[in-house]
């Protein structure tokens, strides 16, 4: 019949506008590729925050590399005179500890299972805020009140105790579970502010029109809301990522996580123990995890502060008069920072 | 048309940003008269906040403003606006001239209550807060709100129509002279720019107001003005008494406007959009700014600006083929014009 | 608007019953079940079964014979009461070791996190009103400095350099051990002393990322058109700052000082252990290490009860603060 006819026509009309016939995937990805990672790179390599922030994490990243490859000898006690200084003997440069373990060796070493640590429990956090925060802001309603309720209970719960508890409930040795466990309940926080972004998202115009189109809900959270979140998000990962770090170290140090891995808090807390507050002498067993965890915050921080500069046009320009941002809720703007 | 009581003359108005490379507006001079309504018709990005915003010497901050803003005094006296020290400024604004604002959602402070508003603004300005305040009640009862009701809420709880008119209200407490208003129906459906269009006209009568009225609508401000003009590119093109300009404009972008605005009277197929863009401050063409995209355009439009010619009573026109304009572009809604708009005048007069 | 009071209260409780519940069900996950040590070793001390049992059962409010459901009724049951059972490690109660211990972990938080929300605003609001001078630039950078160190290494070099190097604050402990435990002002200045330095290192760095969101809050606020119709208005800088500015900037940042409160609540896990500051965090860790079930859960369990109350009253606040969000609202937006 006649209806039937133009209904298919349609069906092929749309699919056809929607993905420009005269275009091939490739070229399609590249256009991608061009307009969200490398314009956004480049305006983001101009800032010199990005900058600094991508150059330190690199760093780190060659460490990791080092590690793995097996470039630098792996620690072991005795390895080397005790009590080497910063720098006194060239083939130890960071020095040794008090059993004679080679402190670069340690700070190297430890560096894949930490990088791999913090991105599981960023991926973790920022994933499940972004599946909750979407899903409740989007569809609202009971799906709403109850996603959101869920994650009052879990804000409600104090973090570090909580994870104290799981650490010594499951002995977790692995560094991805243990990213997940430090960043067990960090996801309910982001989640509620990324809530309140899309309620406001949703009341854009191209949304309202996508869904008066027919567009499916997935469809349309994942074309028209997911991007424009992005950029808290990633903002946000960074962050979590930091936390991590910032956690693990800490409950390394406690002594409340097994020691089966490598980490700068378990150097840092044998220095501790083994009382370099109080000796000249062995303060840079103490120092160099410091340096290192500082380190690797601040390539964190930097890059969380310069992307946020990329992506938030209010704190970009401030022509007044020129643009109005509408962005007004950027609620939990202190939320991130947590430790 | 009375022309020799001028309440403000702006002359070679001219504010740039970046160290005098961009011009948002480029040398305007235009002398509101007392007591009439002047609508400023304009597209988005022609300079005509700009131009609002000279009028209080209120530009944006990198904005330089340099020319001259005379006010004439009620007592004869006048003022070089521009000359006034921070302290004198400021009771000038608000005082005598007054402005009201696109979105007024945006002009109030979300957390404090609508009466807060008037009872600072009064207390900025040393005036009797108890009369201020029985007056901003008296002024909301005109604007048909309830003034006990606003001034007890925070903006939030109102609608944006009654936000608006509470602004109104707000900008009218010091009983200023002359009142800019910079697209004040934008965000407003067209009821609600209907009425207050209306109210605006007791309020202009009733308070023997100075009326600037800025928008990108032009049959929206035909319905009030007793004067128009026209801002492209930076600079006015053409100054006209509203009939003037609407039956018979000179300027080639005036008619192309007046061509392009919806009219419900109009045949679809004879609305026409107006081709091109309008240019980017940067890059204002040398020569007219309008040549790239006027029909008309010269070899001499394009290397010499136009200045003003006197195209009618009270009515200039920066075109040098204004006369060729009003041969060759025909008004699409010519023949039911005059009722439109005289059923306007008629409950203006 | 009373329903939303009523609901939000009823939900202080199911939060702390859900919580309860999970401290119940964590504490069967424990390795080798709660007390197969302590068991083992009451046995080996040649103790009848039967008196274990009973002295197990005493400790946790836990029968470990009965089905459990039973158990859970029955920690539940004592848990309403107010007994949370018996520290192993300490043999006391455990409710009167938290209760000494519960004072000085929230005068420690709660000092510390409202320094940093005032530290921060400050120098937030100070740097958008100078924004690019190089006051500004300067803070921006200490700030990014400070967050990228954490509170412990804070504290330890704090430790070392004013208790260890130079003497001037004590190393450890709530209070000197001469001074009396009652209100007075040697007991009182003996507290402050000891709390400086706990309170120092958790400011330091939260104050400078504090900072960087009021700052970024307060550039949004100054572009917004109502400070600038407020300028043309006539009002004085002073009053834009304050009533314009500032509070618009600082209300946004209230849900954070809520969370960032649960944060560092938490975080006094590290914190006290560091300075020995037996608050509640010390006695978790030092439970843990001693394997003192019932004394890690009670404090677990006391931790989140402070917390969610201090959310609890926070929340109701809010409402009162901030005109836009009426009560319950914010709740169901859509």
């Amino acid at each position: 019949m006649k209806h039937t006819e133009t209904d298919s026509t349609g069906v092929d009309w749309r699919s056809e506008n929607a993905s420009a016939p005269d275009m091939s995937t490739s070229e399609r990805l590249r256009e991608v590729y061009e307009e969200r990672i490398r314009t956004p790179m480049v305006v983001a390599w101009a800032d010199w925050r990005t900058r600094f922030g991508f150059i330190i994490l690199g760093f780190y990243l060659l460490m990791a590399l080092v590690a793995v490859l097996g470039l630098w000898r792996e620690p072991s006690t005795s390895q080397a005179p005790r009590y080497l200084m910063l720098f006194e003997n060239m083939n130890y440069p960071l020095g040794t500890t008090a059993s004679g373990v080679d402190l670069a060796a340690l700070i190297i070493h430890s560096t894949p299972s930490i990088l791999l640590m913090i991105t599981a429990g960023a991926v973790w956090a920022t994933g499940i805020a972004v599946g909750i925060g979407t899903l409740a802001g989007y569809k609202g309603g009971r799906v709403d009140r109850m996603l959101m309720s869920f994650s009052d209970l879990v804000m409600a719960i104090p973090g570090l105790p909580l994870v104290i508890i799981l650490a010594v409930t499951l002995n977790p040795e692995n560094p991805i579970l243990l990213g997940v466990i430090i960043n067990i309940s960090y996801w309910a926080g982001l989640g509620r502010s990324l809530r309140s972004q899309v309620l406001t998202i949703r009341e854009n115009d191209y949304v309202e029109a996508s869904r008066t189109m027919g567009v499916s809900t997935p469809k349309i959270i994942a074309k028209d809301i997911i991007p424009n979140l992005m950029p808290y998000v990633t903002v946000n990962f960074v962050f979590a990522a930091r936390y991590v770090m910032f956690a693990s170290v800490g409950l390394y140090f406690l002594g409340v996580l097994p020691y089966s891995t490598q980490n700068w808090g378990v150097t840092l807390n044998f220095a501790y123990s083994g009382g370099a507050l109080f000796s000249w002498s062995a303060a840079h067993w103490l120092l160099a995890p410091m340096v290192a965890i500082m380190g690797l915050s601040l390539g964190l921080i930097l890059l969380g502060q310069g992307m946020d500069r990329v992506f938030n046009p209010r704190v970009r320009t401030r022509m007044a008069g020129e643009s109005k941002s509408t962005a007004s809720d950027d609620e939990d703007a202190g939320v991130t920072e947590v430790l | 048309m009375d022309a020799t009581d001028p309440i403000i003359e702006m002359r070679n108005a001219r504010v740039t940003y970046d160290d005098g490379e961009t011009f948002v507006l480029d040398d305007v001079s235009m002398a509101v008269e007392r007591n009439e309504v002047v609508g400023v018709v304009g597209e988005s990005g022609s300079g005509k906040s700009m131009f609002a915003s000279a009028m209080l010497d209120a530009i944006p901050d990198p904005g330089r403003l340099s020319g001259e803003i005379l006010y004439h005094k009620d007592d004869g006296t006048t003022i070089d606006v521009l000359e006034l020290s921070p302290e004198e400024l400021r009771k000038f604004r608000w005082e005598e001239v007054a402005m009201v604002f696109q979105g007024a959602m945006s002009s109030f402070n979300p957390t404090m209550k609508v009466g807060g508003h008037f009872e600072e603004t009064l207390k900025a300005h040393d005036a009797d807060v108890i009369e201020g305040m029985a007056r901003a009640e008296e002024l909301l009862a005109d604007l048909y709100l309830d003034p006990e009701r606003v001034l007890d809420s925070y903006p939030h709880e109102l609608s944006g129509g009654m936000q608006q008119r509470a602004l109104i209200a707000l900008s009218l407490v010091l009983e200023p002279n002359v009142l800019v208003m910079d697209e004040p129906t934008a965000a407003l459906d067209l009821l609600m720019q209907r009425s207050i269009l209306m109210l605006l006209q007791e309020l202009q009568e009733k308070y023997d107001l100075t009326m600037v009225f800025i928008t990108h609508d032009l049959p929206l401000v035909a319905a009030l003005a007793d004067r128009m003009a026209v801002m492209y590119a930076f600079d006015l093109i053409e100054v006209a008494p509203r009939d003037q300009l609407i039956g018979d404009s000179g300027h080639p972008y005036t008619r192309a406007l007046l061509n392009s605005t919806p009219n419900l009277d109009a045949p679809l197929e004879e609305m026409r959009a107006i081709e091109g863009q309008s240019p980017a401050p940067i890059n204002v063409p040398s020569g007219c700014s309008y040549a790239p995209r006027c029909p008309l355009a010269t070899e001499e439009c394009r290397e010499v600006d136009p200045e003003f010619y006197e195209t009618g009573v009270g009515h200039s026109t920066a075109c040098h083929h204004w006369e060729r304009a009003r041969e060759t572009i025909d008004l699409n809604f010519e023949a039911v014009e005059d009722d439109a708009v005289g059923a306007d005048t008629e409950d203006h007069a | 608007m009373v329903n939303y009071y009523v609901r939000r209260t009823a939900r202080v409780f199911v939060t702390i019953y859900l919580v309860a519940s999970l401290t119940f069900g964590l504490v069967r996950l424990l390795p080798g079940g709660p007390f197969t040590l302590l068991r083992a070793q009451l046995l080996r001390q040649g103790v009848p079964a039967d008196e274990v049992d009973a002295r197990i059962a005493n400790l946790q409010n836990i029968r470990p014979d009965a089905p459990l459901w039973r158990q859970y009724i029955d920690y539940m049951g004592a848990l309403f009461q107010g007994n949370l059972g018996e520290s192993i490690s300490l043999g006391e109660p455990v409710v009167s070791v938290l209760a000494s211990a519960a004072p000085w972990t929230i005068f420690v938080v709660l000092v510390s996190t409202i320094l940093v929300f005032v530290v921060g605003i400050f120098l937030g609001s100070l740097q958008a009103y100078w924004e690019g001078s190089r006051f500004d630039q300067l803070v921006t950078g200490v700030s990014i400095s400070l967050m990228s160190v954490p509170f412990y290494v804070v504290a330890v070099i704090a430790l070392y350099i004013f208790a260890y190097q130079f003497g001037w604050l004590p190393t450890a402990g709530t209070v000197a051990n001469g001074v009396e435990r009652e209100l007075g002002v040697p007991f009182v200045v003996s507290a402050l002393k000891h709390s400086v330095l706990p309170i120092l290192s958790y400011t330091l760095g939260a104050a400078g990322g504090q900072a960087l969101a009021m700052r970024g809050n307060s550039i949004q606020v100054l572009g917004n058109d109502y400070v600038q119709v407020a300028r043309l208005r006539g009002l004085s800088d002073r009053r834009i700052a304050t009533r314009y500015v500032a509070r618009n900037a600082i209300l946004p940042m209230y849900t954070g000082f809520l969370l960032l409160l649960g944060f560092r609540l938490g975080g006094t896990v590290i914190l006290e252990q560091i300075f020995s500051y037996t608050g509640l965090g010390y006695y978790m860790i030092s439970a843990l290490n001693a394997n003192d079930y019932p004394l890690m859960m009670g404090t677990f369990l006391v931790i989140t009860v402070a917390l969610v109350l201090g959310v609890y009253v926070a929340d109701l606040t809010y409402s009162k603060i901030d005109p836009r969000i009426s009560a319950g609202e914010s709740d169901e937006a859509y």
